[in-house]
């Protein structure tokens, strides 16, 4: 049952396994599923794993099950139905005609009010509902009258009534909100960094070491030793390096400036250093790029199991990143191309990445950006990039 | 298949405002025997909905709270080797020492399974933890048993327990987590549905205060540059706050002044840009 509705919804791009599939079936053999309502919330819960996919479910929903409700049409839904078909006939008597095996001609000759009459008759001559044939009014039929049909010109005719059904608490469409990607924030942030840590024990040692306890008791013939341990802690060193000069980065400096805020939350032994577009002989330690540099050859004293994390656009003149003296400030003249600097510091942290708040798709478009990809791993600021990033710099080689 | 147990329904509970959607995906949860997950804001009522099925069902209650650091062990069993050790040493309980069961505390999952009755187990904020455990946990949900190595005893649950499971993460789960999983995003409550969460609160709540808080409320909610936006917690303290206050009238509620802005924000930017902004309204 439903496997048209289960593979629509593959085709759309939501994720659906078989097996919830299969479970869904069993729902239903269950007895607990009763109307298109229940039809409605359950397999969504079953089917769909995400909120992300809520508007495209609701969508498919709509599509597949708008008025397959089975209740027999009312008086007023038959005329509703013959008025819209009499507005079909008045845009295309051809269509509508040969739909319902008639000829243009005898109906041609009909007032609008006896066509009217003629149609409610048609409809009314339908004992049962008729969904899914090809020949007469009812639903998903390929007939163009009727509605959710596959037809290209089909229109829709009547609707659902009474209450508010499944169907049109789908139509409502109420979890579009949830489709779209946010932007990133602070807690997105610490979500995808949560795993960038490395357990070290420190502090008192205040946790018992039971296997050693053991040994050493057993040791002591029996006369209790309890060993103690330090807990574990966090003591990851990170590197953060940020671009904070120049028009290219302004549209990211939100982003980058609240990924500057998690870290420092986060992370206990962190060091921040700034520079502009690339790196040349030096970092600075302050944010105006002005009183404190930092040499970048004085970094191949610091441990090099530090994560080094650059945050840049990457993207400038070539000559900035080729050029020996290609520095677009008149100070930095040391006779080195940046490309040099940033294989050093590669080399110097075998961890090391570097966050583009570009999208990876435009990526390949700034000459730059690929000059410095072959350097360091990149990765895009967003949530999936960051993860990326961190399982990157915290692989152990 | 269907035990007397199964037939229960659930409907609500005194203190907690149910939607009929929710309703129903409990009951078919509960009758397919999977876990539930739910995700949503803050503070739509994830974790309260596990004490209402519990309440409204009369089932016991167990609460795991995942934290970070947890090991799935942890949650499922714990050898007490200390207290073995030192009855070993000094011999005066009236625990057998060459009895290892005797020194096996079971841990929430293990409570849930070996419980007399069938329970609700409420695994809250599961995101906390990494996925490896994630995963490891929802093999013994599948499966409904686990081996205590040290015993080489297997522990089968005696009943199923309801397992709800939530996560504020907005962030997906593993893939193989969610395949055994059913699915519910709880969307913050529309204004009327809040009346109606806040009347549960407040039965003798007047309609002026009501309308008037509520509405405010949903307006100071609309500020787009808040990072925390208040939720039904902080509504309820809030109201809870202006009842407590001899001096507060619900007219200047109505026009625009509004108390206790704090209850309502609770990082600094954000209560200083509330302030700037109620303000701002006033004016």
């Amino acid at each position: 049952m439903f496997t048209e509705f289960f593979y629509t919804l593959r085709k759309v791009g939501v994720p659906v396994t078989p097996t919830s599939f299969l479970r869904l079936q069993s729902a239903l053999s269950k007895g607990i599923i009763n109307s298109v309502d229940d039809f409605y919330i359950s397999a969504r819960s079953i089917l769909i794993k995400s909120e992300r996919y809520f508007d495209l479910y609701d969508q498919v929903f709509a599509h597949h099950f708008k008025g397959v409700e089975l209740t027999d049409p009312t008086e007023f839904d038959l005329t509703e139905a013959a008025k819209a078909m009499l507005d079909a006939w008045l845009k295309d008597p051809q269509a509508l005609a040969d739909a319902l095996g008639i000829d243009e001609d005898s109906l041609n000759k009909l007032s609008p009010e006896e066509l009217l009459d003629y149609f409610l008759e048609r409809l009314k001559e339908q004992t049962e509902a008729h969904h899914g044939g090809n020949k007469w009014i009812g639903t998903r039929g390929t007939s163009p009258v009727g509605h959710s049909g596959y037809h290209p010109g089909g229109m829709r005719v009547g609707g659902a009534s009474g209450n508010k059904s499944a169907v049109k608490v789908a139509m409502d469409r109420r979890y579009r909100d949830y489709s779209l990607e946010g932007p990133l924030a602070r807690h997105h942030m610490g979500e995808a960094l949560k795993r960038l840590r490395n357990m070290i024990p420190t502090g008192p040692r205040d946790q018992v070491n039971i296997d050693e306890t053991i040994y050493q008791t057993m040791k002591n013939a029996g006369e209790i030793e309890i060993v103690f341990d330090r807990r574990l802690k966090d003591r990851l060193k990170v590197i953060l390096a940020i671009d904070n000069g120049g028009w290219s980065m302004d549209p990211y400096i939100d982003i980058v400036q609240s990924l500057f805020d998690y870290a420092r939350s986060q992370f206990k032994d962190l060091k921040t250093y700034f520079f502009h577009n690339t790196i040349y002989d030096y970092l600075w330690e302050d944010p105006p790029r002005h009183s404190k540099p930092y040499r970048v050859e004085e970094f191949s004293r610091m441990d090099q199991e530090t994560r080094f994390i650059i945050v840049g656009d990457a993207s400038m003149a070539p000559y900035e990143i080729m050029a020996t003296d290609g520095s677009i400030h008149i100070e930095e003249r040391s006779g080195r191309p940046s490309v040099e600097r940033l294989q050093f510091l590669a080399r110097m942290f075998r961890h090391s990445a570097w966050l583009n708040p570009k999208l990876a798709q435009e990526w390949s478009y700034t000459r730059t950006i690929n000059v410095i990809r072959e350097i360091f791993p990149m990765f895009e600021i967003t949530l999936d990039g960051l993860e990326k990033m961190v399982t990157h710099v915290m692989s152990k080689n | 298949m269907f035990g007397e147990e199964e037939m229960r329904r659930f409907s609500g509970a005194t203190k907690y405002v149910l939607d009929h959607e929710l309703a129903k995906i409990v009951n078919i949860t509960m009758a397919l025997e999977m876990p539930l997950l739910l995700k949503g804001e803050p503070g739509t009522g994830k974790t309260m909905l596990a004490h209402a099925i519990a309440e409204n069902l009369n089932m016991p209650l167990i609460v795991l709270n995942v934290k970070s650091s947890m090991k799935l062990i942890d949650a499922l069993y714990q050898y007490d080797t200390l207290t073995r050790l030192n009855d070993s040493r000094f011999g005066d309980s009236k625990r057998d020492v060459s009895e290892i069961e005797d020194y096996i505390k079971m841990g929430k999952i293990g409570q849930a399974f070996v419980s007399e009755e069938r329970a609700v187990l409420l695994i809250d904020e599961i995101d906390k933890a990494d996925t490896d455990f994630q995963d490891d946990m929802l093999d013994v949900l599948d499966q409904m048993d686990f081996d205590i190595l040290e015993i080489d005893k297997t522990i089968s649950a005696k009943h199923r327990p309801v397992i709800v499971i939530t996560s504020n993460a907005k962030k997906d789960l593993s893939d193989p987590f969610l395949g055994r999983c059913n699915f519910h995003h709880i969307a913050f409550p529309e204004p009327d549905m809040m009346q109606e969460i806040v009347q549960v609160h407040f039965p003798d709540i007047s309609q002026e205060l009501l309308d008037n808080a509520v509405n405010a409320f949903y307006r100071l909610r609309e500020f787009k540059e808040v990072e925390k936006k208040p939720a039904t917690r902080e509504l309820i303290n809030w109201i809870r706050a202006m009842y407590a206050d001899p001096d507060f009238k619900v007219k200047d509620l109505a026009k625009g002044d509004i108390p206790y802005l704090g209850v309502l924000f609770k990082k600094s930017p954000d209560y200083a840009m509330a302030q700037r902004a109620v303000s701002r309204f006033r004016l």
